[in-house]
């Protein structure tokens, strides 16, 4: 009986490597019905852009290479994925999903989708997850809400988008339905665009230098394409613009957008500027109601956040430890009564059997006798098992359960699998 | 009974400025509910002490009831606005006008007081209302200035993650005006009743003053809704229209003493 996770993340794996493992909510069952066919009671498939992680209850001592063969397919040109991989069990297992859920073993500290994903990836298994899982992966949501609640470390913006979406939501009353400018149609503008749509701003416009790439780009945001020319007259009418171009100098200049931004009557502009080298000449920031912040800023916010959080891992990982121990104290429980049953009806039959054996053998004794003899048995099994019985369940319940368990079993030959 | 409630008053106003300040100090920030229910609290204690002081003779009182409206306007920021660093300002000032109303005596005036009629005593509620309104403009104009130079200088500091964003700091300035000076006109109107139709004798200052702070909060709403000024502007004209009608109050005061029933 144990619970055991498999996979690997950001930190044991390159990005490449981990590209390469991650799944789609409809390649999992596959997945883990594969692997549960090695011999498990239930999993579930943890599968984000930074982690890949299998969540198995008793697996037998097959698992760990089905599903690192199964990696290793993905991985191909014989590799194994197992050098990049690690596995936890039991407690440990425990603690690692809880501090998953609750942000402390992410790329960025504290970030918030890992909550979701978690969550998706419990809903996407949950035919195949069994009772232990579903019991261990609602109780990770719940230590992910409480972390979230009781302590700062989701508080802030952690990376440059979000901090782009912190920065604008400190000019702006709220950020839904604002209108917002991108110039460039790179990676890192498409990324930053994401994130202020979903705080609700809406892409209007998408200016490039190449008119072609800027209409992908609109098409993809709901937004009108434009050329960078034609792009300097709306710094009079949007309110927020992101800039990332991949010009090697300055191409927002005061002389280009310092008629249409005096056009605002008072209204404040935001400008992010996440190009490298600058797309905005710093002087259009000494324009009236400009609020100009380039990627050194926003990176500013960040490390100012993050180092917040990085002060609340101490009280996170208390409640983490708390709630591991609440787990296990559950969960040792659940294993211990179906044992100490069978334990129980064991004793109680080979006590029913000697007795009748013995009783044979007396046939002169009166119902009284035999009666007080039976009352012996009993009164003697009881005895016996008491001691036994407490120690188990305290140790159960202190989660040490499992080597007296095991020791049991053997001892005594209990076949039947605990805990179902 | 009136003393009191004050000094509840007064505890929780004081507690309340201590929540609101503890994240500037880098403690955590309190949970709202506490923001809101500990100056609600303060509030219905200090109207217990407030009710019993009309006919509101002298300088005392008046404090008292204009530290009653700011503790108001800053759980109506927080709960409207989400605005606790009105606070900032409320907090301090409300202690420090009802401490000062202690200080200066609170024991209601046993004397008849010819022609305080409940209209007076309306003229001198809306009256202070209207101030108070003025004074919450001028507190969002100061705190408009304060995030509005954080954010240009690119200072993600205390100022920059607890106060509000500018915009909505420029609506509470926009609100308080807009609301302000229909009551500060109000409050000006019922004075003139009281004066010439109730045939009650007003001290020449506290005309001057009353028409000075109607003139100058006339202005600053005239600038904001006839002439749409926003953002920086509008804070400064704020700011200047309180600064004008505190340092009038302050020379009148200083220059006709003896007008006991003036503030």
């Amino acid at each position: 009986m144990s619970i055991t996770v498999l996979g690997v993340n950001h930190r044991t794996a390159p990005l490449d490597v981990r590209e390469r493992f991650a799944h789609t909510a409809g390649e999992v069952p596959q997945a883990l019905e594969r692997v549960l066919a090695a011999g498990a009671r239930g999993g579930v498939l943890l599968s984000t852009c930074n982690r890949t992680e299998f969540y198995l209850a008793e697996p037998d001592d097959a698992v760990p290479e089905a599903v690192w063969a199964l990696l290793s397919e993905r991985l191909g040109a014989g590799r194994s994925a197992s050098e990049y991989g690690y596995v936890q069990r039991d407690r440990d297992a425990v603690r690692h999903l809880y501090r998953v859920s609750a942000g402390l073993d992410s790329m960025i500290l504290g970030e918030p989708q890992i909550q979701g994903q978690v969550r998706d990836a419990w809903d996407v298994s949950k035919p195949l997850a069994g009772p232990v899982l579903h019991r261990l992966f609602q109780s990770a949501l719940l230590v992910g809400a409480r972390v979230r609640s009781e302590t700062s470390l989701a508080t802030g913006a952690a990376s440059a988008p979000s901090a782009a979406v912190t920065v604008a939501g400190k000019i702006f009353t709220q950020l839904a339905g604002r209108s917002a400018l991108i110039l460039g149609a790179g990676d890192i503008a498409e990324l930053a665009a994401t994130c202020l749509v979903s705080e609700g701003v809406r892409v209007t416009l998408v200016a490039n230098r190449t008119y072609e790439r800027a209409r992908a780009i609109a098409e993809e945001l709901g937004a009108r394409a434009l050329t960078l020319d034609e792009a300097w007259e709306h710094f009079g009418d949007c309110d927020i613009v992101l800039s990332s171009t991949a010009a090697p100098h300055a191409v927002v200049t005061w002389d280009r957008v310092a008629a249409a931004i005096g056009r605002r009557g008072g209204r404040p502009l935001c400008i992010l500027d996440l190009a490298v080298p600058r797309d905005v000449e710093p002087a259009v920031a000494q324009l009236e109601n400009v609020f100009l912040y380039d990627l050194d800023d926003l990176q500013a916010v960040a490390a100012h956040a993050a180092a917040e959080r990085r002060d609340d891992i101490p009280a996170a990982e208390r409640i983490v430890t708390e709630e591991v121990e609440r787990f296990w104290g559950w969960y040792g429980g659940l294993v211990v009564v179906p044992v100490l049953r069978e334990f129980r009806d064991r004793m109680e039959a080979v006590r029913a059997a000697e007795l009748e054996r013995t009783l044979r053998r007396l046939p002169h004794l009166s119902p009284e006798d035999r009666d007080q003899i039976e009352y012996f048995s009993q009164a003697l099994l009881n005895k016996f098992l008491h001691q036994p019985t407490v120690a188990l369940k305290e140790a159960a319940r202190a989660g040490r359960g499992y080597g007296l368990l095991d020791a049991l079993k053997r001892l005594f030959g209990l076949e039947r699998r605990d805990g179902t | 009974m009136v003393l009191t409630s004050h000094f509840v008053a007064l505890g929780l106003y004081a507690l309340t400025t201590v929540l609101v300040l503890a994240p500037f100090a880098g403690l955590r920030s309190a949970p709202r509910s506490l923001l809101l229910g500990v100056p609600i609290a303060g509030m219905a204690a200090h109207l217990l002490g407030v009710a019993q002081l009309t006919p509101f003779m002298g300088v005392a009182p008046t404090l008292s009831m204009l530290a009653l409206f700011l503790a108001l306007f800053q759980v109506a920021s927080e709960a409207a606005f989400r605005a606790s660093a009105v606070g900032v300002f409320t907090g301090p000032l409300a202690t420090g006008l009802i401490g000062l109303a202690l200080l200066i005596g609170l024991v209601p005036d046993a004397r008849p007081v010819a022609g305080r009629s409940p209209w007076s005593i309306l003229h001198i509620t809306v009256s202070i209302l209207g101030l108070a309104m003025l004074a919450l403009a001028f507190i969002a104009a100061a705190l408009y200035l304060l995030q509005f130079r954080e954010l240009k200088a690119k200072r993600f500091g205390q100022v920059f993650r607890l106060f509000p964003p500018l915009e909505r700091l420029d609506q509470l300035n926009h609100l308080s005006l807009v609301v302000g000076f229909p009551t500060v006109t109000l409050g000006v109107l019922l004075g003139f009743g009281v004066r010439y139709a109730g045939g009650v004798s007003v001290d020449a200052a506290q005309v001057v003053w009353g028409m000075l702070m109607w003139l100058v909060l006339g202005w600053a709403v005239g600038v904001r809704v006839v002439r749409h000024w926003a953002g920086r502007r509008a804070a400064f004209a704020s700011i200047a229209s309180f600064a004008a009608v505190l340092l009038v109050y302050l020379a009148l005061k200083l220059t006709t003493p003896g007008t006991q029933r003036f503030l």
